[in-house]
């Protein structure tokens, strides 16, 4: 080896790049898999396992049980079914209770002070009317179901459950070109889209992720649920002899529902075949152990976690679109409101997809947070139709407690049946709100999926409310 | 006010078939205009390029027939293409043949590194389908700057071969030629490891696909005649039309490489209960999935237990390294486990302590 120094580096980096070709294309996973073995190898040798056994049976023996081919998906409806009860009946009490504070007991306090304080009507009307009581409306309603809602959803993730609804569930979401995962990010959806789509990050593939952040609106979140409700018992549950209205309005709210989960498969089967077209690409899960929840620990977090979201979101977004909506019902021009100039502009498209212009321009500035919509939707008819008894002034939001009161003013406002059923169709099928929007910003990084994500639904609620409204009509015309 | 509804309905109708017209992805006028936009003239050029080089490295001699064939073109088209291309110092044009500039080389390697370094990229990083690689890349190497294209490279490791066997030429121009013999010339029972498939035709690429074939594999001839090629590949016999097998190119092992290997059977056939040793992870599981296998503990040596199965048939759970995970039929199959019985696990696991 006499002419060993002779070699200059040039020479070395060339007699290595040509060796290289000789190793294959593989080479680098052929060293890792070395790697790996080594790895267990040792670790094996090293690490000695006294006789743990115990849990395994008592594992076993529930999933025998919740991924059996009999009991899997009834227990899962039953416990889901049992979840939503509990969320929507159980927090009526609370809801009321905080709304008897803010909006009973602090309002008129706030009312009576600015009084004393001579300060002039519009900064009065602006921060209380407007501002203070969109973000109490807010408060009231959403806090009570959320705090509930996800504890419950916390334990189940505590004890195990999850994962094995994932894989239950994670057929279906294949034969859709997604990922069983999605099924928990949806789930976390029917809580709070926000929350869904911040649930993806289990989803290890960058596509079937976004496929699962792009139908989560189609989950239909907390904030829709009482309009649903609403909307399903005071038309819906009107069809039928008083015993059975409360059954059938709440299956009517079952329905759009499912139907919310049929348009999951639909749209992710669609985009897995279209723009985000592509095979699954890694699919592993685990099924950890089951083990007893922490059930204190997770109230106590869960629940202050929830509130200081809820408190967040009423803040920053529900604040100023009271601000929106107090401002467009008071400001004038040549003697009529904003408010108003909008909603006859947007009404002849409001009716022919058999909604109305009030509605469109309640889902305008509910955009933030789709908890608002009724109160707006109340707030613009009584300012529309001029009936009066209702509220305290234009463009303050308000609640009435009497359903046949309410009956009254939507029929006041010309709605019917149609109205009804499209508004609950419109409600689960249009774009997402501005926390959802802005978390699949934050979450996806892309603007383009985004808007993807924001103007899909939207495009696809107006196309099914309009045709739902042609075909009605035709129906009811032969009829 | 109210329109009419069945008018409605009917515009509606019209206006939704419309928009599906202009925007269907891959069939709507909006992709169509926007492939055609690609395909531009420089696309074409540098399809040329490429079939000129790749003929004169297969020592074949192009022509206009050939170019236009290649390329979907007239033969005027072709001849204009082929001026163009020497106006731009590209392609040397004597008498009736034409070959490439010492320019046009560069410029053909270049197109062909970034086609290859594409389809690498698709095969490891992405879901799409191997049958889709070729096409996406046809497209997409004529976007792809020079710059791009490095740090593509470097992305992926620098990595020497495309997910075909086909070699990547370097930064610098360098690529070496594919060895290798097509398997019709094996000789019988001779024992060799598959290096090459072949992406085109199509038709044919999707039929070796549909075999199960994968580089890296060993190959073993058993009968070759006009009429079928039939041999040993990943524990199955298949059986070939010589003109598809062909298309596969294999490269004879010398006796010290053989190494002798079970073949053992897929994860996915074992039923509850049952029990296998992982022999490997097949060669077509790359990139992240193979690395997220492994993280698994999904090696070889790995005693697995088949748990339970999902409700809906898919997915099925199984036991690994005291975890319980689940995973898709489609990755268990491309998982090789021997079969164990229960007897003999126990103390396969105490010895190694």
């Amino acid at each position: 080896m006499s002419d060993q120094h002779d070699i200059t580096p040039e020479q070395l980096l060339k007699e290595a790049q040509d060796l290289r070709w000789e190793v294959g294309g593989d080479f680098h996973e052929k060293l890792m898999e070395t790697i790996y073995t080594d790895a267990a190898k040792i670790a094996e040798r090293a690490i000695t396992r006294p006789g743990e056994k115990s849990n395994f049976d008592l594992d076993r023996a529930i999933d025998s049980v919740v991924t059996s081919r009999v009991w899997g998906f009834p227990i899962m409806v039953l416990l889901f079914t049992f979840i939503f009860w509990l969320t929507i009946s159980g927090a009526n009490y609370p809801s009321k209770l905080i709304s008897d504070v803010l909006l009973g007991t602090v309002r008129p306090f706030l009312k009576t002070l600015a009084a004393n304080l001579n300060i002039p009507w519009w900064i009065d009307g602006l921060v209380i009317d407007g501002m203070y009581l969109s973000t109490a409306w807010v408060i009231s309603v959403m806090l009570p179901p959320m705090a509930i809602f996800f504890p419950l959803f916390t334990l189940l993730e505590d004890f195990g459950y999850l994962p094995r609804l994932a894989f239950n569930f994670d057929n279906i979401f294949k034969r859709a070109g997604a990922h069983g995962k999605q099924a928990l990010s949806m789930m976390m959806g029917f809580g709070c889209n926000a929350a869904g789509i911040i649930a993806t990050r289990i989803i290890d593939s960058p596509r079937e992720r976004l496929i699962a952040m792009i139908t989560n609106n189609f989950a239909l979140c907390n904030g829709r649920w009482p309009t649903q409700i609403l909307i399903a018992t005071l038309f819906i549950g009107a069809l039928v002899p008083a015993h059975i209205a409360g059954l059938i309005s709440a299956l009517a709210v079952v329905g759009i529902a499912v139907l919310g989960v049929l348009l999951t498969f639909v749209v992710s089967w669609a985009l897995s075949r279209t723009v985000l077209k592509g095979e699954v690409s890694t699919f592993s899960l685990e099924l950890p152990p089951y083990r007893p929840p922490r059930i204190l620990q997770t109230l106590y977090t869960s629940i202050i976690d929830r509130t200081i979201y809820v408190l967040w979101r009423a803040i920053v977004f529900a604040m100023p679109a009271g601000a929106v909506i107090w401002l467009s019902a008071n400001i004038k021009i040549t003697g009529i409101s904003i408010a108003e100039y909008l909603v006859n502009f947007l009404n002849p498209v409001g009716i022919l997809i058999g909604l109305n212009g009030v509605i469109l321009v309640a889902y305008i500035v509910a955009i933030p947070a789709n908890e608002i919509v009724i109160p707006t939707v109340l707030m613009l008819t009584v300012l529309i139709t001029g009936a009066k008894g209702f509220g305290s002034g234009s463009g303050v939001i308000f609640e009435i407690q009497s359903n046949t009161e309410m009956l009254s003013l939507f029929n006041a406002g010309g709605w019917t049946l149609l109205t009804a059923v499209n508004l609950m169709l419109f409600s689960l099928i249009h774009n997402p709100c501005s926390t959802t929007i802005y978390t699949m910003y934050k979450e996806s990084g892309s603007l383009k999926w985004t808007i993807v994500g924001a103007l899909l639904p939207l495009g696809m609620g107006i196309v099914v409310t309009f045709f739902v409204a042609q075909i009605w009509r035709l129906v009811a015309n032969i009829v | 006010m109210n329109p009419d509804p069945l008018t409605a309905l009917i515009i509606g109708i019209l206006f939704l078939a419309l928009l599906s017209f202009l925007f269907l992805p891959d069939k709507g006028l909006y992709f169509k205009w926007k492939q055609a936009r690609i395909l531009s003239e420089r696309a074409l050029s540098e399809d040329a390029l490429k079939h000129i080089f790749l003929c004169e490295q297969e020592n074949r001699k192009p022509s206009l027939d050939s170019l236009a064939g290649v390329l979907k073109i007239s033969r005027d088209q072709a001849a204009n293409l082929l001026n163009h291309l020497e106006t731009l110092g590209l392609l040397d044009v004597s008498g009736s043949g034409f070959q490439l500039t010492s320019d046009g080389h560069d410029y053909a390697l270049r197109i062909i590194r970034a086609h290859r370094l594409w389809e690498r990229y698709l095969a490891d990083e992405t879901g799409y389908h191997a049958a889709e690689w070729h096409d996406r890349a046809e497209l997409h190497e004529h976007l792809l700057t020079t710059e791009a294209v490095n740090s593509l490279s470097s992305q992926l490791g620098n990595p020497r071969y495309d997910p075909h066997g086909d070699p990547i030429p370097t930064a610098t121009g360098g690529m070496i030629r594919p060895e290798g013999i097509p398997l019709t010339s094996l000789p019988v029972d001779k024992v060799a490891k598959i290096v090459h498939l072949e992406d085109e035709p199509e038709m044919v690429y999707a039929q070796l696909l549909a075999e199960g074939l994968q580089l890296g594999m060993e190959v073993r001839l058993i009968e070759f005649s006009p009429q079928r090629v039939r041999f040993w590949a990943g524990g199955d016999e298949h059986i070939l039309a010589p003109i598809v097998a062909a298309n596969i190119t294999v490269l004879p092992l010398k006796e010290e490489e053989i190494v002798p290997s079970e073949i053992g059977e897929p994860l996915s056939s074992l039923n509850l209960g049952e029990s296998g040793e992982v022999l490997e992870i097949s060669p077509s599981i790359r990139g992240a999935e193979r690395r997220r296998l492994m993280d698994l503990g999904i090696l070889p040596g790995t005693i697995i237990d088949v748990e339970m199965r999902s409700p809906s048939g898919d997915p099925t759970a199984y036991r690994i390294r005291g975890a319980v995970i689940a995973l898709r039929i489609e990755q268990a199959h491309n998982i090789r486990v021997k079969k164990v019985r229960q007897e003999e696990r126990q103390p396969a696991m105490v010895s190694k302590n």
